[in-house]
């Protein structure tokens, strides 16, 4: 009965629904906005909400959060700029759809999935919570290393033509997100010596400048080009669609799930495995995946906001943040007095079924606003290229700037633009550098965690590796992908298939 | 964003005429927070500024400028006006930054104007680990050598100097060092048997020690916390510890050097009245921090001692790029 009351706090209570609305709307528009994020919000709200009660504080919060997890595909399906690295999968059918006169009804998919995504988060979250976390908390340094090679291997699906380029993109990736005094050790790695790079370089700087500016670039060859008329019937999805998708979303969505609740993984890496993994079981989609694939969207989109019940899941059983936005919700639990931890579920279990509730409404808000409003949106893509172009160079900038306040950022961003513009012309895929940027950290701190734990001995590494199940799994899995990608598995396929039909 | 522009304007007018402290503050003050959004100083500051901001009578906008162990921000806060509207919010990593090779700047280049608290460190093991004392680990090192995991957070980071302090103490421990970005995720891992035991800060550690989830061995303090009453002080088992403790990373807040005296004045009183707060003290108890919010030459004192204790410590253990002799570090007790 308390349980049920302190679920139905947040919807007794109007002030807490309203700002659980306002939340939401907010958190949409910060998320659609590239380097906006939700992370920059929450934190700036830990000060505007010291002296509120703690309810009102993480209402507003919370919706934050769902509205702004959402709101990365806005921009990414109409500009072709991920508003979020979480989005950044979204961008890769989504654009070529509104190249198409369909942002509308991408825009609906997107909503409704994201929606359904959110919901099955929250239900695991309210369902199994302890039972995940023990399941998170059996990940070891190699297992996070593991998972990163998987990531790695996504770049098969990420590059559309030559696999050669898609892998020197992902290589480049890589040494990007290595470049700045190392964060376990300190070491300056690939500074050259110069206090600019000691910093590393701002992954998000690299993101809007290689999706943005190059975006802008590549729209200045055809400024005179008309823009696409958008349809903007068939808004919201039909129930006939949605049941279509609904095995692959759910598929997603527990994959969004588990990244999330891992910490130190959160929705960015979780949709781009999403896209790999729907990609992969779809056999024949309608129209080919990066042409503008439903399925292309459905994936990332279940998955990152899924990924969002998933991270409060160690937040509430253990105190530990699934994210970066759970750690920083962590710290305003502490400031309103609460101590967050393995026994806040004990000492407060209403704080966890308050958010739960929460995160269940603004779930809902997210799928209201989402829906409504659409018809200005792709009016954003209509606009002639003049007002465009300018625009986006000028988000562009805004957002590096924001991120860190720093005007180097800026530079980084425009330097890597006119880098991505290149990149494209020559036919390099984008989205493996940004997903090297992401993993390269992970690979790298957990595998050298996980060899200096053996001793550096590669016999033990292994040995590790093959007596725990968790990893043998994901070790098998990562095998198994990999030869997947060979000519060898073609050549095994036809061979296998023709001893079956004999 | 209009507030921020109308502040700029006001801010560009007030510079033209010549601000005296009567005015402070007449525009908004920057507060520049070396660490991420959520970590230990990122709560102390956002925690302790909106009691001083009241006493202040101006607005401190908190902002994280996290990269190189935060030399970033000490960097940007060293060269910004010594007018008192660029605050540095820190913690105890840049009184090592010139013996670690981090940087060439530390707190020398500032005037500290609160000290606010300081953290005692904890040794914890993970509960399936094959010892349940600070007495069972030495034993279990000895016999197992190289096979005990210890969790650390890079050279100059809370574990570090604890285990400068156990080599010193106990003779060269042969363990492994597994590095971790943090306390936090470092105690994510010895919950998940990644690692054996961990020196962390109380505060981090507390929430899981009550629940059960890690066992502490020993406090490195030279008396009992009373937070955790039942946990022994590492003294109690070498005497010689006390040659160290107490010792502990701490929080505060600065001011580039060259302020004037009547604003630094201002900004003392402001976040020692802050410090005296309720709320901010319930909140540094229930995560078990020292309070002491000292200022002025106390404050200086205390640098000056904490750099020549800890630096020299590092440096006898051999973890040091550079001697603290060569920046006029003097031995301690010199």
């Amino acid at each position: 009965m308390e349980t049920l009351l302190a679920l139905l706090t947040v919807f007794t209570q109007p002030d807490l629904l309203l700002l659980v609305a306002i939340g939401t709307f907010a958190g949409i528009y910060i998320g659609a906005i590239p380097g906006l994020s939700v992370t920059m919000a929450v934190s700036i709200l830990i000060s505007f909400t010291f002296s509120w009660e703690v309810y009102p504080a993480i209402s507003l919060m919370v919706g934050i959060y769902m509205g702004g997890v959402y709101g990365g595909s806005r921009t990414a399906i109409l500009l072709n700029i991920p508003g979020a690295p979480s989005a950044i999968a979204t961008a890769m059918d989504g654009y070529p759809m509104a190249q198409r006169g369909e942002a509308g009804q991408a825009i609906g998919v997107t909503t409704v999935m994201s929606f359904f995504g959110g919901l099955i988060g929250i239900l695991v979250l309210a369902l199994a919570a302890p039972y995940v976390s023990v399941f998170a908390l059996k990940f070891q340094p190699r297992d996070y290393m593991l998972l990163a090679v998987l990531g790695i291997l996504l770049v098969g699906s990420l590059s559309s033509g030559s696999l050669v380029k898609g892998i020197f993109a992902g290589a480049l990736g890589l040494a990007i997100g290595a470049v700045g005094r190392d964060p376990l050790t300190f070491t300056e790695r690939l500074t050259f010596d110069l206090q600019l790079m000691e910093g590393g370089i701002s992954f998000i700087a690299v993101m809007i400048g290689m999706f943005g500016v190059s975006e802008a670039l590549l729209q200045l060859q055809n400024v005179d080009k008309t823009a696409v008329r958008q349809k903007i019937t068939k808004i919201v999805p039909s129930f006939g669609v949605i049941r279509k998708y609904l095995p692959l979303s759910l598929q997603t969505s527990t994959i969004g799930v588990i990244i999330g609740a891992l910490p130190g993984t959160g929705g960015d890496i979780a949709a781009l495995m999403a896209y790999d993994h729907a990609k992969r079981v779809t056999k024949n989609p309608k129209v080919p995946f990066g042409k503008g694939a439903m399925e292309g969207l459905v994936a990332p989109e279940t998955a990152n906001n899924a990924a969002v019940g998933g991270a409060f899941i160690p937040m509430m059983t253990l105190g530990i943040p699934g994210d970066a936005v759970t750690a920083i919700m962590i710290g305003a639990l502490f400031i309103h007095g609460l101590n967050p931890g393995p026994m806040l579920m004990v000492d407060q279990p209403d704080m966890f079924w308050f958010i739960v509730g929460a995160l269940f409404m603004a779930n809902i808000f997210m799928l209201i606003f989402g829906l409504t409003g659409i018809r200005i949106f792709t009016k954003i893509v209509e606009m002639p290229r003049a007002v465009i172009i300018p625009l986006i160079l000028l988000l562009s900038i805004v957002g590096a700037y924001a991120v860190n306040n720093s005007i180097s950022d800026v530079y980084w961003m425009l330097g890597f633009g006119v880098f991505g513009y290149f990149m494209r012309h020559y036919g390099y895929p984008l989205g493996p550098v940004i997903l090297g940027v992401i993993l390269s950290r992970l690979l790298d701190d957990n595998w050298r965690r996980a060899i200096i734990s053996e001793r550096e001995d590669l016999g033990r590494f292994f040995e590790g590796i093959l007596t725990s199940p968790l990893s043998f799994t994901l070790f098998a899995a990562v095998i198994l992908i990999f030869v997947s990608q060979t000519p060898l598995w073609t050549a095994l396929k036809t061979r296998l298939f023709r001893k079956a039909s004999q | 964003m209009s507030r921020k522009l109308i502040g700029a304007f006001v801010a560009l007018g007030l510079s033209a005429a010549v601000a005296t402290a009567q005015d402070y503050p007449a525009k908004e003050i920057q507060g520049i927070i070396q660490w991420g959004a959520g970590g230990s100083t990122d709560t102390v500051m956002r925690a302790v500024t909106p009691h001083a901001e009241t006493v202040l009578g101006g607005t401190v906008v908190m902002q994280n400028m996290t990269g190189a162990v935060g030399a970033i921000a000490l960097n940007h806060v060293a060269g910004s006006d010594a007018d008192g509207y660029t605050l540095l919010m820190g913690a105890e990593n840049p009184l090592l930054y010139k013996v670690m090779g981090l940087g060439d700047k530390d707190y020398s280049e500032f005037t500290p104007i609160n000290i606010l608290a300081r953290g005692t460190p904890i040794l914890v093991a993970r509960n399936d680990a094959p010892f349940d004392d600070y007495a069972g680990m030495m034993d279990f090192i000895k016999a197992n050598p190289g096979e005990l995991r210890i969790g650390s957070t890079g050279p100059g980071g809370v574990p570090s100097v604890v285990t400068a302090m156990m080599n010193t103490e106990e003779g060269t421990l042969d363990v492994t060092a597994i590095p971790y970005d943090g306390d936090g995720p470092a105690l994510t891992a010895l919950q998940s048997g990644a690692i054996d035991v961990m020196p962390a800060v109380l505060g981090a550690a507390i929430e899981s020690i009550r629940a059960g989830a890690m066992k502490p061995l020993a406090i490195f303090d030279t008396e009992a916390s009373a937070k955790l009453p039942d946990v022994p002080t590492v003294t109690s088992f070498n005497d010689g510890y006390n040659a160290y403790l107490p010792w502990g990373p701490f929080f505060g807040v600065f001011v580039p050097k060259g302020t004037p005296d009547d604003v630094v004045a201002k900004l003392t009183e402001a976040y020692a009245t802050g410090a005296e707060n309720a709320d901010f003290l319930a909140l540094m108890d229930g995560r078990g921090f020292t309070m002491m919010s000292i200022s002025g030459d106390a404050a200086a004192d205390f640098l000056t001692t904490w750099q020549q204790n800890t630096a020299w410590l590092l440096h006898e253990a051999g973890l040091t790029k550079a001697s603290p002799e060569e920046f006029g570090i003097a031995r301690p007790g010199q």
